[in-house]
């Protein structure tokens, strides 16, 4: 099974879902898909669609208007799959913390795997942060071997 | 043929090889695109690992239907592969890619979901805006050998290429319909997902996604390998120019917006029409066959 | 003797049962009468493949009493013109009279022998219509009570219905069967009876109005095969059908050739007389099935396939070629704009019919034998997919595709059987496809001057086909999450027995198709061609190509085998659309909208409205005059 987990590591297709962010994040997250970072040199692509990513990409706080939306495209990625949260919004809530009309950090509402703080976070951030979501993605792969 | 290895050992191994070469080229066309968008790009085997990746997936499916057909797609177009290597019928060749595209286009209609419907009936529209330039390309190449086999292209003296180049070219847009490339690729790419999601791929999730990956890399290779055989005599120029087109409907790919589907009717036909009635009419004016 | 039996079950049989309908108004009664009707005209036509063909003439008596039908029969048509008041059915029938009135006077005493020849074609198409028509008779006996039931009728109309489709089984049987052009007309004019009771069945505004269309626009095919009668006259001084074909082509036999293609076209709906099929669509399904199935499209393709040895290498045969070429692709095309279930069946009916055509039109062994196979399967096809199309309007009051989403939650059989009958309309390994094969072989290898035109009809045509289907096709197969769960539905009996045994026709012929090609289609093909579909047991091979129908039934057995044991051993777990992310828990066809609330989707199919039958049936009907004119034309040279 090392060879599907290498494969894992090597091919994660990335959902990015802003939650509500100031698009600050959103705009580094490009910076790293574009030809200066081309993170699509570890075979990152950006699908858009639940159903075929491995890595949900969040920004911005979970809020009482579309946390409902971020729990269902959690639900419908399939297993194995890992959530990393850019920005500091996304972290704790931000300076959006304690408003009325959001809950807080993304993990209020779906486990999240990695945090990277910032505000807004660079490309190079977001790039150390998928080394580390790949890290944990490679567990959970391992782990589901093991759990067979 | 009375050589057995070269009747059905040779055949066997080609066919076998598809998909591994199909994915490598995958591979090579991101690597290129890359190059050309000043990006380094993925590693060459970065399709394979994609579609391991996609098979040791937890598996979503729509029914118990959606799998069949996605295997459906790859069968046949494997189907549609042996066909070729097997040197047989050209125009069941037609028709066997053509069952494994409605396979695809059933497989995505069968869940209620508007963004495959989408695609579903992009695909359609792009299944119809190349069937009518192969359909019409076959029959060009029986006029050239007087027979609809894929063998009595080999039996032929001199390379296709010089009787048909016109035909050549018009499969050339076959080739960028078939590879999902701009400015023809409206049912689903890499690149436009943002648009209608990942357009007739959309509920494919896991292995299904994989078998279609598959299918899809066939079913390039097939198209490659029929315009290899337009220099029959030595396959290796054969090649050559194959991967010399592969080159160009990247190069195409990189520079052309998307098309919408009425005007990549109007392309497909009018260019892919009037290319090989050109050529056929030449054909039958020099005398040539 | 032999000769007699057959004559008697097949062509007088039906007539008398059908009186038997009229009179014994029972529903148990019926049900027996159309089962022994059905066994019997199996059993004969049967009887027919097995011990060849014969010939027959009917003594003095007979033909007088046909004569008098026949004036009997002309004079209702009057009576309904009058009726309806419609000065073209008036003046065709008018025409009509005066052209077989004046021929008895003029060639009292012309008798033909034999009257009655029945030859390999002919039994070829008996097979055809008894048995794809007895099993719609079958079908029809649960269809007429569900469709009474739906429009609440006081008093049942049925004894009318199955004496009219007995009738005209009868009348197409004896169509078949005739050498004297004298008793094709007719018995063709008597299955434009039956096919006018037919469409005004129901008897609404609409049914009375396409009735009518139809009843003119057959009128005018019996005024052309009276007219080439009358030619045939007095260019030969026979009325024999076999006497006409032998005759050689001189121009004025030409004439007469011209005149029954006109007639044909009439029957067979091409442009531009494709309007009367189109609007028959008001009948009950059943008529439909009979329609485009068994008898009234395939009178018409029968007689050109009839006369087509006899315009070989003349110019008269690329006009029947362009008539079909053209119609062939603008139905297919006109297709794809279309909603109505029965309105697309109808059109790649009348789509199938032109390829059938173009087929006899070319005039090769090849095209004759491709022609032959694409009648076969399309009959049988054709008749399936309307049975089932019948059913399913039956269920939901409707004939818009749009409504037929999720048909294979909803009723899963109809809707199996409705998909395997769409998929052998234009995937292999199915019969039509083996047919479309080698008419593009025959294509391709027809002469410079015509094939670049052909070929670019031929490549249209099977593209949009493919459309049109596959985008029909797709709104069965939708499956929302919640009934992922199959459980067939219950079928009347005889829905049961005719659906089911027409698939397992389709799927028997199409696994052994080599097998029929060569025993039923090759011996038919005969009359001045030399065989030249070679079939060996596992493939068809031509000259020029080769089609292993065994191999390719084996592989995509071992596709889908190999495809169900995949799904079976990854499983998967089923999941709702990707909808945004605003999936509503529970209804797989919802999603929240503004303020949370819940809005129901749908998906419809593309409506190709801009290439619509307002913008193309102008074409098809300028068209199919000027061919028609051309048809005329290429008499004269």
């Amino acid at each position: 099974m090392d060879i599907m987990n290498k494969a894992r590591v090597k091919s994660p297709w990335v959902l990015h879902f802003n939650c509500g962010s100031c698009n600050g994040c959103d705009i580094e997250i490009l910076a790293a898909l574009a030809p200066r970072f081309d993170v699509e040199r570890f075979g990152i692509i950006n699908i858009g669609n639940p159903k075929q990513a491995d890595v949900l990409l969040v920004t911005g706080p979970a809020n009482r208007r579309n946390f409902r939306v971020l729990k269902n495209l959690y639900d419908q990625m399939p297993e194995t799959k890992v959530v990393i949260v850019v920005g500091s919004c996304g972290s704790t809530g931000g300076v959006f913390y304690n408003c009325p009309n959001v809950l807080g950090g993304v993990d209020k509402v779906v486990p999240v795997d990695v945090y990277v703080p910032g505000c807004a976070a660079r490309p190079e951030q977001i790039i150390d942060g998928f080394i580390l979501g790949l890290q944990k993605l490679a567990e959970k792969g391992k782990k589901k071997v093991e759990g067979r | 043929m009375p050589d057995p290895v070269l009747s059905y050992a040779l055949p066997v191994l080609l066919l076998a090889a598809f998909p591994f070469i199909g994915g490598l080229l995958r591979g090579i066309d991101r690597k290129i695109t890359a190059h050309m968008q000043s990006r380094i790009g993925p590693p060459v085997l970065q399709p394979f690992y994609d579609v391991i990746k996609l098979w040791g997936k937890k598996p979503f499916i729509t029914s118990q239907f959606q799998p069949v057909l996605a295997f459906g797609y790859l069968g046949f177009s494997l189907m549609a592969a042996a066909i070729l290597v097997f040197r047989l019928d050209l125009l069941l060749l037609l028709f066997t890619v053509a069952t494994a595209d409605v396979c695809l286009v059933a497989a995505s209609f069968n869940s209620k979901s508007p963004y495959s419907h989408i695609g579903g009936m992009r695909e359609l529209l792009s299944v119809l805006s190349y069937e009518p330039v192969m359909i019409m390309s076959i029959i060009s190449i029986y006029f050239a050998t007087r027979s609809f086999l894929v063998g009595g292209i080999f039996s032929l003296a001199y390379p296709l290429l010089l009787l048909l180049p016109g035909v050549f070219v018009a499969m050339g847009f076959v080739l960028i319909v078939e590879m999902k490339k701009s400015p023809f690729d409206i049912s689903a790419s890499m690149h436009a997902h943002q648009e209608i999601v990942r357009g007739v791929f959309t509920e494919f999730s896991g292995y299904t996604m994989a078998m279609v990956e598959l299918g899809h890399w066939v079913k390039m290779m097939l198209i490659l390998s029929i315009m290899a055989y337009f220099w029959a005599p030595n396959l290796l120029i054969g090649v050559g120019l194959a991967l010399l087109l592969f080159f160009v409907s990247l190069v195409v790919d990189n520079i052309y917006p998307r098309l919408t589907w009425q005007r990549m009717l109007k392309t497909t036909w009018t260019f892919g029409f009037t290319l090989i009635l050109a050529n056929l009419v030449a054909l039958f004016l020099l005398g040539g066959v | 003797m032999y000769g007699e039996l057959i004559v008697a079950t097949n062509v007088l049989l039906p007539l008398i049962m059908g009186l038997a309908c009229l009179g014994l108004t029972g529903r148990g009664i019926r049900r027996a009468i159309i089962a022994i009707m059905a066994a019997s005209l199996i059993a004969s036509s049967l009887l027919l493949f097995y011990s060849g063909g014969f010939v027959y003439s009917p003594n003095y008596l007979v033909e007088m009493s046909a004569l008098i039908l026949g004036f009997c029969l002309v004079a209702y048509f009057l009576y309904v013109g009058f009726r309806i008041k419609n000065v073209l059915v008036i003046g065709l029938t008018l025409l009509q009279i005066l052209l077989v009135a004046y021929f008895e006077y003029s060639a009292i005493g012309v008798s033909v022998e034999p009257a009655l020849m029945v030859d390999n074609l002919s039994i070829f198409m008996s097979l055809i219509v008894n048995i794809v028509g007895s099993m719609i008779c079958v079908y029809a006996l649960s269809y007429m009570d569900e469709h009474e039931e739906i429009l609440q009728l006081s008093r049942s109309r049925q004894p009318r219905f199955f004496f009219f489709l007995l009738l005209f089984l009868g009348a197409m049987n004896g169509l078949i069967y005739s050498n004297n052009i004298l008793w094709l007309a007719f018995f063709w004019e008597v299955t434009t009876l039956c096919c006018y009771e037919l469409i005004r069945h129901d008897r609404t505004k609409e049914a009375e109005k396409n009735a009518a269309v139809a009843l003119w626009m057959n009128l005018t095919g019996g005024v052309a095969l009276s007219a080439s009668l009358f030619v045939s006259y007095y260019a030969i001084g026979s009325i024999a059908l076999n006497e006409l074909l032998m005759a050689g082509a001189a121009p004025i036999l030409l004439l007469s050739f011209a005149f029954m293609a006109l007639a044909a076209f009439t029957k067979s709906a091409q442009f531009p007389f494709h309007g009367w099929l189109l609007g028959a669509m008001v009948a009950p399904t059943p008529v439909s099935a009979l329609l485009h199935a068994s008898t009234m499209v395939n009178a018409g393709v029968y007689l050109i396939l009839r006369i087509a040895p006899a315009i070989k290498d003349t110019h008269l045969t690329w006009a029947v070629v362009l008539v079909g070429a053209f119609t062939f692709m603008l139905t297919a095309v006109l297709a794809i704009s279309q909603r109505g279930s029965k309105r697309i069946l109808a059109y790649s009916t009348i789509s199938n019919l032109g390829l059938i055509i173009l087929c006899a039109g070319l005039n090769t062994p090849l095209a004759y034998s491709a022609a032959l196979i694409l009648l076969l399967f399309h009959a049988i096809s054709k008749g399936l997919l309307f049975m089932g199309a019948g059913v399913v309007e039956n269920r939901l009051h409707s004939q818009n595709i749009e409504s037929w989403e999720g048909l294979l939650g909803r009723f899963p059989l109809t809707a199996i059987i409705m998909i395997v009958g769409m998929i052998s309309m234009f995937l292999p390994p199915f019969g039509m496809l083996l047919g479309k094969w080698a008419a593009l072989e025959v294509i391709a290898s027809s002469p410079p001057s015509i094939v670049f035109l052909l070929i670019i009809f031929m490549v249209i045509g099977s593209a949009t086909t493919t459309l049109f289907w596959a985008r029909w096709l797709g709104r069965l197969i939708i499956l929302p999450v919640k009934e992922t769960k199959l459980r067939a539905e219950k079928l009347h009996p005889p829905y049961l027995l005719s659906l089911l045994s027409l698939l397992s026709l389709d799927l028997f012929i199409s696994v052994g198709a080599a097998f029929f090609i060569s025993n039923l289609v090759n011996p038919t093909v005969g009359g001045g061609y030399s065989v030249q579909i070679g079939a060996p047991l596992f493939s068809i091979n031509t000259t020029i190509g080769s089609f292993p129908v065994l191999l390719f039934w084996l592989a995509v057995g071992v596709i889908f085998i190999a495809g169900f044991a995949v799904a079976k051993s990854k499983g998967g777990v089923v999941k709702p659309p990707f909808l945004g992310g605003e999936n509503v828990e529970g209804n797989p066809s919802a999603f929240r909208t503004m303020a949370d609330t819940e809005a129901e989707f749908q998906v419809s199919v593309m409506s190709f409205d801009s290439i619509g039958e307002g913008r193309l049936n102008k074409y098809a009907l300028v068209g199919g005059t000027l061919l028609l004119a051309l048809l005329f034309l290429m008499v004269m040279f």
